[in-house]
């Protein structure tokens, strides 16, 4: 039994600034989710990561309550220049978009009256009830960013057996563009669940680029569920490369609402002994000539789980849809387990759909290969390993960007022994 | 160089080679003919190290005992093998495999390592030797090469490399003529009195222009002839039957 996950209504109550509808909605969510619990692996959403499960092994106390810290410095990138959001423990602490026009782009806190649909996934239901922090980021029409933007993500190091809740809001508006880079860096050194929720508007001809990337390996158990609209033309990436988790799920759905948006999922991650991390997606194709495009690789280590369920849904009329999806998975140990569910649901008849997947170990004739010619075993499984995530990394279009994330998964495969 | 006694290899208990036995001195360029399954593919992996065999008899290496020396140890001592079928290693850069690979041959040697610039400085001057475009070098290892193009980039990691002992299996198979002749100039041009090569092929074509020192007919995994170079002319007449 976890102690201390005490969550009632009295800390909805002593919210302050909020409406009466606001505060249904929130103690509405409370009860959902009280009523469901964390989610198990009966829930098909949840089938091969079962919450319950994680969160009784891993946390005897947890504690939702509010946690307000701040911190001194942040070490920021030097590899390229770039314009930053600082968020601490979830909440905006500060930004600054020095290459930018002014008036262009408008940043705040969440707005908590924003309404959003009941669903019925628990973690969605505990963040709408408990979400106070987040982020809004508006971009107005036709405005291109010169610079990418990067969050830093912190997590300051007196987080321990919390569970936080934020929300965030990104509206891109006609002809706009950005590139985000999501950068997480964990100071603490204990456990923790992060579970955050987050809407994404592309209005039309508008163009968000996403990267989500991980300094270091931490304790924490992290959530996310994006929901994102985009209409015509829009077009919208994201470049998953997040690693060094204890566990993480990240759940996509996608609505392309009007024709010819595009839609790219692309991952490329290692996963170290005993994490676990999954990638959920749901691409609503539900107007005709849209293209969606998702490729994720996942390298296991011992004792580690990656999953990946990817559903592509075509409504009758999205005809002429262009949908893919393959999954790939580098097994480094008979332990290391790789869990892949392709869903298609196609009521058109004029789109093009398919999907793979496929798993292995190294192969033993390449390491032979690359020893041949002076490597050591441990130098060649380790190019290898690089090589098998390089072609989703050889998609980001920016040089300098492309060579920080080679570098950060390089950093993340040559800390591991791979015998 | 190389010394093999009554070598005995078998894979998956199926003996290949039944007692082989060949010298090679240093600064000599030994050719291996004979027809197919005769075991000249598993005398290559059996001198490159590669798993799965079971070992007998004798194999040194400038005195060593070459079974006790992993595969990685072998290419640092200065053995070189090019494939048959050089493997195709998706998402791996050509030059910077080439680059790991250099620099570790260096450093066991207790050399020093090569920065980038020169690093590229010798493979340009390797390149345009061996009349081979440069450009492939940024492709992926051997990803969507021709056959002519993975033999040809065996070929110029031979010579940057440098190796004292290179073994060619079958490099030659499947070439046009004009990749033929670049597979022959960079052998000719690496040859000096310290160097060996080991050439394994089916055909006398590539001994028009590398000039073998020691022609070997191997059939049913030993050795049944040795000869000067034309021997292989006299196989190319008469085939393999007749001596076998």
């Amino acid at each position: 039994m976890i102690q201390n996950l005490e969550i009632n209504s009295n800390q909805i109550s002593q919210m302050n600034k909020m409406s009466s509808k606001q505060r249904k909605f929130r103690i509405k969510n409370l009860e959902l989710f009280k009523k469901i619990g964390f989610p198990n692996k009966r829930d098909e959403d949840w089938k091969f990561s079962d919450f319950r499960e994680i969160v009784e092994k891993n946390f005897k106390t947890l504690d939702a309550t509010e946690i307000i810290s701040k911190i001194n410095k942040i070490k920021l990138i030097k590899d390229f220049e770039h314009n930053y959001i600082f968020l601490i423990n979830g909440n905006l602490d500060s930004s600054n978009f020095k290459y930018e026009e002014k008036g262009k782009i408008k940043i705040s806190s969440i707005n908590n009256e924003t309404e959003y649909q009941i669903t019925d996934n628990p973690l969605i239901c505990l963040n709408h009830a408990l979400a106070k922090h987040g982020y809004t980021l508006e971009i107005s029409k036709n405005y291109r960013f010169k610079k990418s933007l990067i969050i830093y993500n912190f997590f300051t190091k007196d987080i321990k057996n919390k569970i936080l809740n934020s929300k965030n809001f990104i509206k891109v508006s006609e002809n706009s563009e950005v590139h985000i880079i999501e950068y997480t860096i964990n100071e603490s050194k204990f456990k923790f669940i992060n579970n955050v929720f987050e809407n994404i508007i592309l209005e039309k001809n508008a163009k968000l680029r996403n990267l989500s990337i991980q300094n270091n390996q931490s304790e924490g158990f992290f959530h996310k569920h994006l929901k994102n609209k985009q209409y015509n033309k829009s077009d919208y990436s994201n470049f998953i490369f997040s690693s060094g988790l204890k566990f993480n799920k990240i759940d996509i759905e996608c609505d392309l609402l009007e024709e010819n948006c595009k839609c790219n999922i692309l991952s490329g991650v290692f996963l170290n002994n005993e994490e676990h991390q999954e990638i959920k997606t749901l691409i609503n194709h539900l107007a005709p000539n849209c293209l969606s495009y998702q490729r994720v690789k996942k390298v296991l280590s011992a004792e580690s789980k990656g999953v990946y369920q990817g559903k592509i849904y075509v409504k009758n009329i999205a005809q002429k849809t262009n949908a893919y999806q393959l999954s790939k998975a580098l097994l480094l140990h008979d332990s290391s387990e790789f869990n892949s569910k392709p869903e298609l649901e196609i009521y058109a008849d004029d789109v093009k759909c398919s999907h793979g997947s496929t798993s292995g170990s190294i192969d033993d004739d390449s390491i032979h290969y690359l020893m041949t010619r002076g490597l050591k075993k441990e130098d060649a499984a380790k190019l290898l390993i690089k090589g098998f995530l390089n072609d989703v990394v050889e998609l980001i279009k920016s040089n300098s960007i492309k060579n920080f994330v080679q570098s950060k998964i390089e950093e993340h495969v040559n800390g591991h022994r791979t015998d | 160089m190389l010394e093999i006694k009554n070598l005995i290899a078998s894979i998956n208990n199926k003996k290949i080679l039944k007692g082989l036995n060949l010298k090679i001195k240093p600064g000599e360029l030994h050719a291996i003919m004979g027809p197919n399954g005769s075991g000249k593919s598993t005398l290559a992996n059996v001198l490159s190290g590669k798993n799965g065999y079971e070992i007998a008899g004798e194999l040194k290496f400038n005195g060593e005992n070459l079974k006790e020396i992993s595969v990685d140890s072998r290419a640092q001592k200065g053995i070189f093998l090019a494939f048959q079928y050089p493997l195709e290693i998706p998402g791996v850069n050509t030059n910077n495999f080439l680059k790991t690979s250099l620099n570790s041959i260096l450093k066991a040697k207790g050399k020093k390592e090569l920065d980038s610039i020169s690093f590229l400085k010798l493979v340009k001057e390797k390149s345009s030797e061996l009349g081979i475009d440069e450009k492939f070098l940024s492709r992926q290892l051997n990803v969507g090469f021709s056959g002519g193009e993975k033999k040809k980039n065996e070929i110029l990691q031979m010579k940057i490399l440098d190796p004292t002992l290179s073994i060619l299996d079958e490099t030659d198979s499947g070439l046009d003529i004009d990749a033929l002749k670049i597979i022959a100039n960079g052998v000719n041009s690496s040859r000096n009195n310290k160097k060996s090569f080991l050439v394994i092929t089916h055909y006398q074509r590539l001994l028009d222009y590398i000039k073998p020192d020691y022609v070997h007919v191997l059939s049913d995994g030993k050795i049944i002839k040795t000869g000067c170079s034309d021997l292989a002319e006299e196989l190319e007449k008469t085939g393999y039957t007749k001596l076998s």
